[in-house]
């Protein structure tokens, strides 16, 4: 082997002060990824028995270990001084190699991935020149697969870095999305569209990703992608957290090509199972307020939709809603009185109105006010539902009027001794509320 | 694509935004690298497709983002030479300075392409030399603290005096004893040239920091 070779190791570490990895010796000059291992391992050999030099190495080892009983094939990059504690907590160790070399010793793994990121960047096309991992299925699909591909799999992924590039401490457009988020159908097809500005960056990732996922890659690739699947479904649902992980699965699935994974990846692993708990509770509570929604908004996959019909129905949900609050004292057989499943029983009035035509809508609205009528508290609710109701006549103003006389403090303390009266007073009222409808129809007329 | 001229006034603006987003996340991570702040803080962030260590605690940035806010404005009119964070030992005397120097070219056509991208790419490669600055710069003192000064041409902070940008965040011209190291070796990190702005960086650090 050519022995210029350490002079350049030398010249990157010591003079450019350079974290040298292997993947970036092998691309910068222009050698088996194998090769540059060697050379690195040479280097940091005679440099150590030359002179003291204050080097620090990274190794990746990869191998057996059992956790809790189930065994799996772990590949790590391990500072140098605790790599032999690792080794020994191994059961079979399959590789061991240097990783990088480099002059500062590393508080985290993060520059690792920096350094190779512009050499891969720049060789796409072939950067698995150089690599001992090879299939030869693994051909690069059309752009008509990628695009189908891409839009198969529209990972959250490319919302969540668009976030996180725009602003790295703004957490601002996760919360938007987390209230139109319903189901993750309309999630993934919000983010497609979204895609259109980092397109380009996103795209050209998966097609990293793409190719090099179809080689058969070692086994903590399959044990890894399990995991990235897993982080897509959650994404929807949990964005906050799953920045944090998603920034590693990507960077580890993109750095899966290269096959080390920072030796973090346990406390994500704990992290990705702590997250996996909370996660089936939440789908549970989510899902159980969302099957009222689900029975307003039939089958959408537009948020377009879903908004214009809610901003259609606010002046409905309006009068629904004081229709639901001061109900609840009276009626409280038929509704649930609490004011918390408010979006519950909006979303079951929702359903209902929308059920019926518009003509029993109206109706409704009149049925609802004839009750409180009698009733000293209930009189301004009351008064509050005819305007509502009738917000297209000039009734308003009539009713407004009559609604300050009577005492508003009073209504309160009113109104709960009134239940009871007025569950009973119900079918009275019913046979008065006929008479009123005909008394508003006189009005309506005018 | 499009071109944007030093006359718009998007282009100043535009330059201002990348280069504040890029001090923010180079602060934090100077102050994550010579540990002026205990690790358990920073959280591990992405910027420019690359892992960067930002802190979590909401006062520190939000002093970080004031301080950046106020300098957008000199920033946008190309009148901050040089911004500086200085770590600080216990008596406030300066240990180490971070300099940023940056210049804007007065009148520049760019057509904005690969601009952006390759701007990203100075920008990662600046955030790289920091994470391994350590590598040339002795350790720090325990207990130490930071500020940002700015340097700017000719009488601009006579403005930020006037008119406060943030409320209840003043800016007030740095003392001798801050602006002013004893012995200070100089190392550079790193330099970078493009369409919308020169930049480099470089540490001035006190010959005996203990």
């Amino acid at each position: 082997m050519d022995e210029l070779y350490l002079d350049n190791i030398d010249e990157y570490v010591n003079d450019q002060d350079k974290i040298v990895t292997y993947k970036w010796l092998s691309l910068t000059l222009g050698v088996h990824v194998n090769t540059a291992k060697q050379m690195l391992f040479h280097y940091l050999d005679h440099r150590r028995k030359e002179s003291s030099a204050q080097l620090h190495a990274t190794y990746l080892v990869s191998g057996k270990c059992v956790d809790n009983g189930q065994a799996s094939h772990k590949v790590s990059v391990i500072k140098e001084d605790k790599l032999e504690d690792f080794k020994s907590k191994m059961s079979l160790i399959v590789s061991v190699h240097v990783y990088s070399v480099q002059k500062a010793l590393l508080k985290d793994s993060g520059p690792l991935y920096s350094v190779d990121y512009d050499a891969v960047k720049d060789n796409m096309k072939n950067c698995s020149k150089y690599s001992a991992i090879r299939c030869a299925g693994a051909v690069p699909v059309s752009s008509v697969e990628q695009t189908r591909a891409i839009q198969r799999a529209p990972s959250p992924e490319p919302e969540n870095k668009r976030s996180a590039v725009n602003g790295s401490a703004h957490p601002a457009p996760k919360p938007s999305t987390k209230p139109q988020k319903g189901i993750m159908g309309m999630f993934a097809s919000k983010t497609s569209s979204k895609n259109q500005d980092d397109g380009k960056d996103v795209k050209s990732e998966q097609k990293e990703e793409a190719p090099v996922d179809d080689a058969p890659k070692s086994k903590p690739a399959v044990k890894a992608n399990p995991m990235m699947n897993f982080f897509g479904s959650q994404a929807a649902k949990k964005p906050e957290k799953t920045v944090k992980q998603e920034e590693a699965p990507p960077s580890s699935s993109s750095v899966e090509q290269k096959r080390p994974q920072p030796e973090e990846e346990q406390q994500q692993q704990q992290q990705q199972a702590a997250v996996v708990k909370p996660k089936p509770k939440d789908t549970q509570k989510e899902s159980r307020s969302k099957t009222k929604r689900v029975e307003e908004s039939d089958s959408e996959d537009d948020k377009m939709d879903k908004k214009k019909r809610r901003r259609i129905k606010k002046p409905v949900s309006d009068s629904s809603d004081e229709d639901v609050i001061p109900d609840s004292p009276q009626q409280m057989e038929t509704r649930e009185p609490s004011p918390s499943p408010k979006k519950e029983i909006k979303a079951v009035s929702h359903s209902r109105q929308r059920d019926a035509e518009m003509k029993t809508r109206k109706r409704r609205r009149v049925l609802k006010s004839r009750t409180f009528l009698d009733e000293e508290g209930c009189m301004v609710t009351e008064k509050g539902y005819e305007s509502e109701s009738y917000s297209e006549t000039e009734d308003d103003f009539q009713a407004a009027k009559p609604a300050p006389k009577h005492p508003v403090p009073a209504k309160r303390p009113a109104s709960k001794p009134d239940e009871k009266k007025s569950q009973k007073k119900n079918s009275a009222n019913a046979n008065k509320g006929s008479k009123q409808a005909s008394i508003m129809g006189f009005f309506q007329k005018k | 694509m499009t071109t944007l001229t030093r006359q718009d006034l998007n282009f100043g603006q535009v330059v201002a935004d990348i280069l504040c987003e890029f001090l923010e996340v180079a602060i934090h991570l100077i102050l994550y690298v010579r540990e002026v702040y205990p690790s358990g803080i920073f959280q591990k962030r992405k910027k420019y497709n690359v892992p960067v260590q930002m802190s979590c605690h909401p006062e520190l940035n939000q002093y970080i983002q004031d301080t950046l806010h106020c300098v957008k404005p000199l920033i946008e009119k190309n009148d901050a030479e040089k911004v500086v964070v200085v770590i600080m030992d216990k008596e406030h005397h300066p240990v180490e300075r971070f300099v940023f120097e940056m210049s804007q070219p007065p009148l520049l056509s760019i057509s904005s392409d690969t601009l952006l991208s390759h701007v990203e790419q100075l920008l990662r490669a600046f955030i790289l030399k920091i994470s391994v600055c350590d590598a040339v710069l002795n350790n720090n003192p325990p207990g130490c603290s930071f500020s940002v000064l700015v340097h700017t041409r000719d009488a601009a902070t006579r403005n930020m005096e006037k008119v406060q940008v943030i409320k209840d965040f003043p800016w007030i011209v740095a003392d001798e004893q801050e602006a002013h190291m004893q012995e200070p070796r100089l190392i550079p990190l790193k330099t970078m040239t493009s369409d919308i702005v020169k930049m480099q960086l470089y540490v001035e650090e006190r010959a005996q920091k203990t």
